[in-house]
């Protein structure tokens, strides 16, 4: 009994490929007239068809297309004959580490940010880890200029701002926005800014809470010295991007709103 | 009592069997692809090669694993592939290629150390495998997801399994060159767009 059931699931297992070979061999032999030859445009049909869904581009809304193109060339112009001469002149008088503790230094400031926008997305876990993150690289990192938690504790950042904590309850972009100087963006994202912008110590106005700067002038300076340094530490990504971009605009625009929806995934 | 044990224990092997052969497959497309770049790790690190010579020794290395002849396809669409004669075809997949080889060898130049870590491989179809990677270099990581699918008919001087697309940051390769050719034809002919390709 044993042997028949053995013999049984052995046929079932390993000629099941053969018998359901024989059958369409018995009905392209009886139906001859229903062969049919497959063409090299059949293939490719097939091809396109099997591929669909990984080659399926979100249709962005654009209705300021005109304003972003300029913008994206005005940025252009000024990354390639503002930011990056002024970040080379200063990556050959700063070095390369304490640029990259100057660039932790601003990142830690951003906690409240990241803490905040960590639990409006009910990632308790990862808000966890951010505050253990600022505790140690306030303390054992002086002030955040070293990054300990990572490099000893492997305690990772998980960035988060509002645009993702709007796109995580299911915000959609919106219309792609180019920003003066920070580049692509979109409505959702944009507005983010705004009360990102009030968990950041860094600010111009009078709060009641304590914040490093005070007045325009010092919120300027301090934004700009932020934002050169961080330019300083990746002068050759823009360059390295753009290389693949037949039509820049498009190009920056696809770029930036897939890397977005990844980050919101996450 | 002993004979249904027997009978559930074989059905058992059977199943463990052809699930040990999808795991198979999967690691090694895994070794596959962390064996070539250890290769080519090492002709990068070689200064004593010239760099047009390192970059041609490092895409006949890769060439078999990748799918350009795929890509280039996908990425113009079905649409715009189909109106292409077949001179056309070939000249268009011929630029793409060349074009992503260069694009590659350009950003080896820029290559400082970094290592490739396997982290995750998923299979999400019979005949898909997902290996997503980081690019660690300074603490820092990159993700990178390279996407292999198995072709029906193996092809000529090629691997089994096939990448079709790379996802850098969440950011296609191909769905971002579609999206760039499809908009760059609704102004511009397919000429237009060789030319600037060959660039």
């Amino acid at each position: 009994m044993l042997k028949l059931l053995y013999i049984l699931c052995l046929a079932l297992v390993f000629f099941t490929g053969c018998s359901s070979k024989d059958i369409s061999q018995i009905n392209a032999s009886t139906y001859p007239q229903e062969k049919k030859l497959t063409t090299d445009e059949d293939m490719n049909d097939e091809l396109f068809d099997e591929f669909e869904d990984d080659t399926k581009t979100k249709d962005i809304f654009d209705p300021f297309s005109g304003y972003n193109r300029f913008m994206t060339s005005f940025n252009d112009k000024l990354y390639i004959y503002a930011l990056t001469p002024i970040s080379r002149g200063y990556n050959t008088v700063i070095h390369y580490e304490i640029r990259k503790s100057i660039s932790n230094l601003f990142n830690n400031l951003q906690y409240p940010t990241r803490v905040t926008n960590n639990i409006l997305q009910a990632k308790f876990q990862n808000a966890a880890e951010e505050t253990g993150r600022f505790v140690l690289n306030t303390t054992i990192g002086i002030l955040g200029l070293f990054d300990p938690a990572k490099n000893y504790f492997n305690l990772e950042a998980h960035e988060e701002d509002f645009g993702q904590t709007l796109g995580y309850y299911g915000v959609g972009g919106g219309p792609h926005i180019v920003l003066p100087l920070f580049g692509p963006s979109n409505l959702r994202d944009a507005i983010s800014i705004i009360p990102d912008s009030y968990l950041n110590p860094i600010d111009y106005t009078n709060r009641e809470w304590f914040t490093l700067t005070d007045t325009w002038w010092t919120y300027l300076g301090a934004k700009s010295y932020e934002y050169v340094n961080e330019f300083s530490l990746n002068v050759d990504s823009y360059d390295r991007l753009k290389e693949d971009s037949i039509d820049l605009y498009p190009y920056l625009r696809d770029v930036y709103e897939q890397y977005r929806d990844k980050q919101i995934k996450e | 009592m002993s004979n249904i044990f027997k009978k559930i224990l074989f059905i058992f092997s059977i199943f463990v069997f052809t699930q040990n052969l999808i795991a198979n497959e999967q690691i090694d497309v895994k070794n596959k692809l962390l064996d070539k770049m250890d290769k080519i790790i090492i002709i990068v690190q070689n200064k004593n090669i010239p760099i047009s010579k390192r970059n041609n020794k490092i895409i006949d290395l890769l060439t078999p694993t990748f799918d350009f002849e795929l890509m280039a396809k996908l990425s113009l669409g079905k649409k715009a592939w189909k109106e292409l004669n077949a001179e056309n075809k070939k000249k268009f997949t011929k630029l793409y290629v060349k074009r992503m080889e260069k694009s590659y060898s350009s950003k080896l130049d820029k290559y400082s150390n970094e290592v490739v870590e396997v982290k995750e491989i998923q299979q999400p179809k019979k005949n898909r495998i997902y290996l997503i990677t980081d690019l660690v270099n300074n603490n820092k990581k990159l993700e990178i997801i390279y996407k292999y699918y198995k072709p029906k008919n193996q092809k000529l001087n090629k691997d089994n399994w096939l990448i079709y697309d790379v996802e850098i940051l969440g950011v296609s390769i191909l769905k971002t060159d579609k999206a760039q050719f499809k908009e760059f034809l609704q102004t511009n002919t397919i000429y237009a767009l060789m030319e600037v390709i060959s660039k």
